[in-house]
């Protein structure tokens, strides 16, 4: 290509990423009004700035390398601008105040550029002085240790304060190291390339610059340092089997450094499996895997997504967070300018014509492929994460002028080539490595399109993925509504501080709560779906809600089954005490209470969350469904239903059930009458009795099929079921039968199957969604009662457990607690004589309370007639 | 509106992305077959090697840019000796200049009773040993 026809291709490249620079600035400008739903467009100008500067900058170096350098490869610049130029806006996007100070670097390095450009004589004073400068670059490394700082307050020391400014001495160093080495190869004469005259005092310095590094805990420019040598080494040497030094090194080093640093423990702790310390150490990788997910191809759009969730996204992670708001085809194209750099720097090493600036142009272009794989490989997990910057993009300005140099450097030689190729065995090591660039990064593109992609779903639906405490402060929840249309939760606020309000602060422990720093429980948890609009909205306002704003919908509305007015009397009824209350439709199964003492407030969840988690009471259990009691006496009516539910024949006699003399039965006395029988009051000595009496199969597979051995499918969460009872140990202990446990919400299922002759229903705690088109559909779930016992069964224990003069029945009974508290049981339901919806009800009272039991029982029943 | 907007500009700094990509990756197409074209047209000096088989003097000439020389039949050159290794040796026009290359041959190759280690540039009336087989090359000016 002649020289004319280089120059006349270049501007076209340029304006083209001026364009899409231009472009990314004007998308990041509208973001926060996108964001926020505004209507008229309101752009942020503040991102033109940059934008202006960088423009500006950038046509005056082309024109000055245009008039120095007519002969320079056509490539490397503007792809060098483009990169720089989407780096700085992507860094002014993360945090405007770095942004800011980047911009302030990026000036300097254009000002050293632009001199760099003036003197002709540059290589050859960084070739004279080789020594000169790599001290000088070691001396500053040398003066960290003395008057080191760090600007963030802790962390490793690897920061110098000038003038208010703050320089990362190792970033200078890496450049110097590499002229030196490329002065020193160059001054060898081939054929006497010794392991003393040559390898030794390289391999030295190189070892000095790397062991002060290491001292300073900066592993990954030293990790860096050591395959930049090594590379080299292959070059001059042309040698290929230098190359295995890398990965050998790289795992010795590992091996030696997991026992010895610290710092290199953790990261290869973290790298082998992130996911076991996803919120602590490996917090930052983790976030950066979903941040990639998050962009899958598109990306959410430039200022849309949340890579602020990623610490330190603006240097060591900026790859995520731009991945993440341009995509898989963002990401992989910015992999694809960075390697089309590399290639161009290693083409221009080949056609140089001083071996000096042969070696120069390839160690910049191995340095930026080798620094780019290294950052890039960490954050998707491929190697364990070293803390280098990615050039051109990542925040820091010691980084940043640092690759300009470079860059210029490498300009300068390009515009010194010679037309005619080195003879071929000369090219042949640059051939290999030029390879093997394109292979990493072809890993790294295919493991990006991995994580984007294929593992999108997966990783998005991460419990470590905090997006949607963003979603519910852009986009309201649905409201959940009690079965007349009650409020109980609904969303407050303007876009972009939306909060959740609980309305019947009582029903937190059902309702749950949404809460960026505690997460999600509950309805809130369970129902996440539908409240934020991904179930119940059409495919297309789905669609284009996510594609338009990166944002869920507004959520879908969800009607409960829960009766306010029943629901607010049983919570006064049970006052202070301790236990849990659940009425319930006994055929439908249609929740209509659910109750929980002590109870916390949803509210007021960030003020109180540490005295809540260490309140021994539990208030954050909902004891309805994770409380498992057990059922002490209760245990007579699973008894009872088994021995009625059994052939004529099988039956045998049923024991006598006096009251006996024991504790709990007689406070049942006192609370119901004397005229109780034994069963119905829970007495100790009629429940032994009448386990001795059953056979312990007949026994266990009555319980089984009344589900306590299985977790009800229920919209909030329950705790696993208990182990299935052995009926020999039944046979030997009685009264191990009086210890089996159970839930609340499971016994007021079973008093719901004897009041509904014998057959089971499931719970039902959702009614109904709100349809775009207005109208209430009803949740079509949960499995269709199933026969438990036969009705006659059922009739014969409701006809026991009752009174001619009223309309329902219960049975109650008592437990000890593991840690010897008393525990009082209530179940009830309502029976043939009752006119309205057949009831069950199941209540718990963590103390001994008959009379309470008996009176929240008999109310509620009553109540729900009465409404 | 807005959003809409964000969206258009998202896919136009996408789609000026790519195109970016894809008009390097075409200028450097262009620039290597404008290479390879330019490589076609150099006029190459040509390379006549002569050596005595059997006292039997043996001359070939050559027009192409690489000459390899071997035991084996399918080398340009073939020296049937049992000390030349079958693909011995090749001449290499490279840098407007005839180069002589050792491929790692089992007993080497000599230039001017130095050992061929690395390629090295051959003159007209150069004697070569490959092996225990001599032979010399003669190169013809180019006419200016």
């Amino acid at each position: 290509m002649s020289a004319a026809h280089r120059q006349s291709k270049q501007p076209k490249l340029l304006w083209l990423a001026a364009l899409f620079i231009f472009f990314y600035a004007a998308a990041l400008a509208l973001a926060e009004g996108i964001s926020l739903h505004t209507a008229p467009i309101r752009p942020n100008w503040l991102y033109f700035a940059p934008y202006a500067v960088w423009f500006a900058s950038v046509a005056f170096l082309y024109k000055a390398i245009s008039q120095k350098l007519p002969n320079r490869d056509p490539w490397i610049f503007p792809i060098v601008a483009a990169m720089v130029g989407w780096g700085l806006l992507s860094v002014w996007r993360l945090s405007p105040s770095l942004g800011e100070k980047q911009l302030a670097w990026y000036l300097v390095g254009s000002a050293l550029f632009w001199l760099g450009l003036q003197t002709n004589r540059l290589s050859y004073l960084l070739k004279r002085y080789k020594y000169v400068w790599l001290v000088f670059g070691l001396l500053l490394i040398g003066l960290t240790f003395l008057i080191g700082v760090n600007p963030t307050g802790g962390g490793p020391r690897l920061w110098l304060r000038v003038l208010g400014l703050y320089i990362q001495p190792s970033e200078p160093l890496k450049l110097l190291i590499i002229i030196y080495l490329s002065a020193f190869f160059a001054d060898q004469i081939k054929p006497n390339i010794t392991l003393f005259g040559s390898v030794l005092p390289t391999m030295i310095m190189t070892a000095t610059a790397g062991f002060l590094l290491i001292v300073q805990r900066d592993l990954g420019t030293a990790s860096l340092f050591v395959c930049l040598y090594v590379l080299m080494l292959t070059v001059t040497t042309q040698k290929r089997r230098f190359l295995w030094i890398i990965p050998l090194a790289g795992i010795a080093a590992g091996i030696v450094g997991y026992f010895a640093i610290d710092v290199v423990r953790t990261r290869i702790d973290i790298w082998l499996n992130p996911w076991a310390q996803a919120t602590t150490n490996a917090y930052q990788l983790v976030q950066a895997q979903i941040a990639i997910a998050a962009g899958g191809l598109i990306g959410t759009g430039p200022g849309l997504g949340s890579p602020q969730v990623i610490p330190v996204a603006v240097s060591d992670f900026i790859f995520p967070a731009i991945a993440e708001e341009t995509g898989l085809l963002g990401s992989a194209a910015l992999l694809t300018l960075m390697l089309f750099l590399v290639i161009r720097g290693i083409t221009v090493a080949q056609s140089t014509r001083t071996t000096f600036g042969r070696y120069l142009a390839f160690g910049i272009s191995a340095y930026f492929g080798l620094q780019t794989f290294l950052i890039v490989a960490g954050n998707i997990g491929l190697l364990p994460l070293t803390g280098v910057t990615l050039p051109f993009f990542s925040y820091g300005g010691s980084s940043l002028v640092t690759n300009l140099v470079a860059v210029m450097l490498l300009l300068k030689i390009s515009s010194e080539g010679s037309p005619e190729a080195l003879p071929e065995p000369t090219r042949r090591p640059y051939r290999w490595i030029a390879a093997i660039f394109i292979i990493l990064f072809t890993l790294l593109i295919a493991a990006n399109t991995w994580l984007a992609i294929f593992q999108r779903q997966k990783l998005l639906a991460r419990p470590e993925n905090p997006r949607w405490a963003v979603y519910d402060r852009y986009s309201p929840r649905g409201r959940i509504l009690s079965q007349s249309g009650e409020e109980l939760a609904v969303t407050t606020g303007k876009t972009g501080s939306l909060t959740r309000q609980i309305l019947v602060p009582s029903l937190s422990n059902t309702i749950g709560y949404t809460n960026g720093l505690f997460g999600q429980d509950g309805l809130e948890l369970s129902q996440y779906q539908w409240l934020r609009g991904y179930q119940g909205t059409s495919y297309d306002t789905l669609w284009k809600s996510q594609l338009l704003y990166n944002q869920p919908p507004a959520g879908v509305d969800i009607k409960l089954n829960i009766n306010l007015a029943l629901q607010n009397s049983a919570d006064t009824l049970l006052g202070k005490e301790k236990g849990a209350v659940v009425l319930l439709n006994a055929v439908t199964g249609e929740i209509y209470a659910l109750v929980s003492h002590p109870h916390f407030d949803a509210n007021t969840l960030a003020e109180d969350w540490d005295k809540l988690r260490q309140d021994p009471d539990a208030p954050m259990v909902n004891r309805t469904t994770q409380a498992a009691y057990p059922l002490g006496t209760l245990v007579n009516s699973l008894g009872l239903a088994a021995y009625y539910n059994q052939p004529q024949s099988a039956k045998g006699v049923l024991p006598e059930s006096e009251p006996g003399q024991d504790r709990y039965c007689q406070a049942a006395s006192k609370a119901y009458g004397s005229e109780l029988s034994g069963y119905q009051s829970g007495c100790e000595q009629a429940a032994l009795d009448l386990i001795k009496n059953l056979n312990p199969d007949v026994f266990v597979t009555s319980m089984d099929a009344f589900g306590l051995f299985s977790a009800p499918v229920f919209s909030l969460r329950t705790i696993p079921p208990v182990e299935r009872l052995d009926p020999a140990v039944i046979e030997t202990k009685p009264w191990s039968a009086l210890d089996i446990q159970a839930t609340p919400l499971q016994m007021a299922l079973i008093a719901a199957s004897i009041t509904n002759d014998g057959m089971l229903p499931s719970p039902r705690l959702r009614n109904s969604y709100l349809a775009e088109d207005g109208t209430w559909l009803p949740f079509r779930e949960g499995a269709q009662p199933v026969r438990v016992i036969d009705s006659g069964a059922a009739l014969r224990l409701r006809n026991m457990f009752t009174n001619s003069e009223q309309a329902f029945w219960f049975q109650s009974g008592h437990s000890k607690t593991r840690d010897g508290k008393i525990l009082t049981w209530y179940i009830g339901g309502t029976t043939e004589e009752w006119v309205a919806t057949p009831l069950a009800i199941a209540v718990a009272i963590e103390s001994n309370a008959p009379d309470l039991a008996q009176e929240i029982g008999s109310r509620m029943l009553v109540m729900f007639s009465a409404k | 509106m807005t959003a809409v907007t964000g969206l258009i500009l998202r896919f136009l700094f996408l789609t000026l992305l790519y195109a970016f990509l894809g008009i390097a990756v075409w200028m450097l197409w262009r620039s290597v077959v404008s290479k390879q074209a330019r490589l076609g047209n150099i006029a190459i000096p040509s390379l006549t090697i002569s050596t005595t088989v059997d006292g039997e003097p043996v001359v070939q000439s050559f027009a192409s840019a690489e000459v390899l020389v071997g035991r084996s039949a399918e080398c340009d050159f073939v020296l049937d000796d049992q000390t030349v290794s079958s693909r011995h040796a090749r001449l290499v026009y490279n840098l407007n200049q005839w180069w002589f290359e050792d491929l790692k041959s089992t007993n080497g190759s000599y230039l001017d009773g130095i050992r061929v280690e690395e390629p090295i540039v051959v003159k007209d009336n150069d004697e070569i040993y490959c092996g225990d087989a001599i032979f010399r090359v003669y190169i013809k000016p180019l006419e200016q």
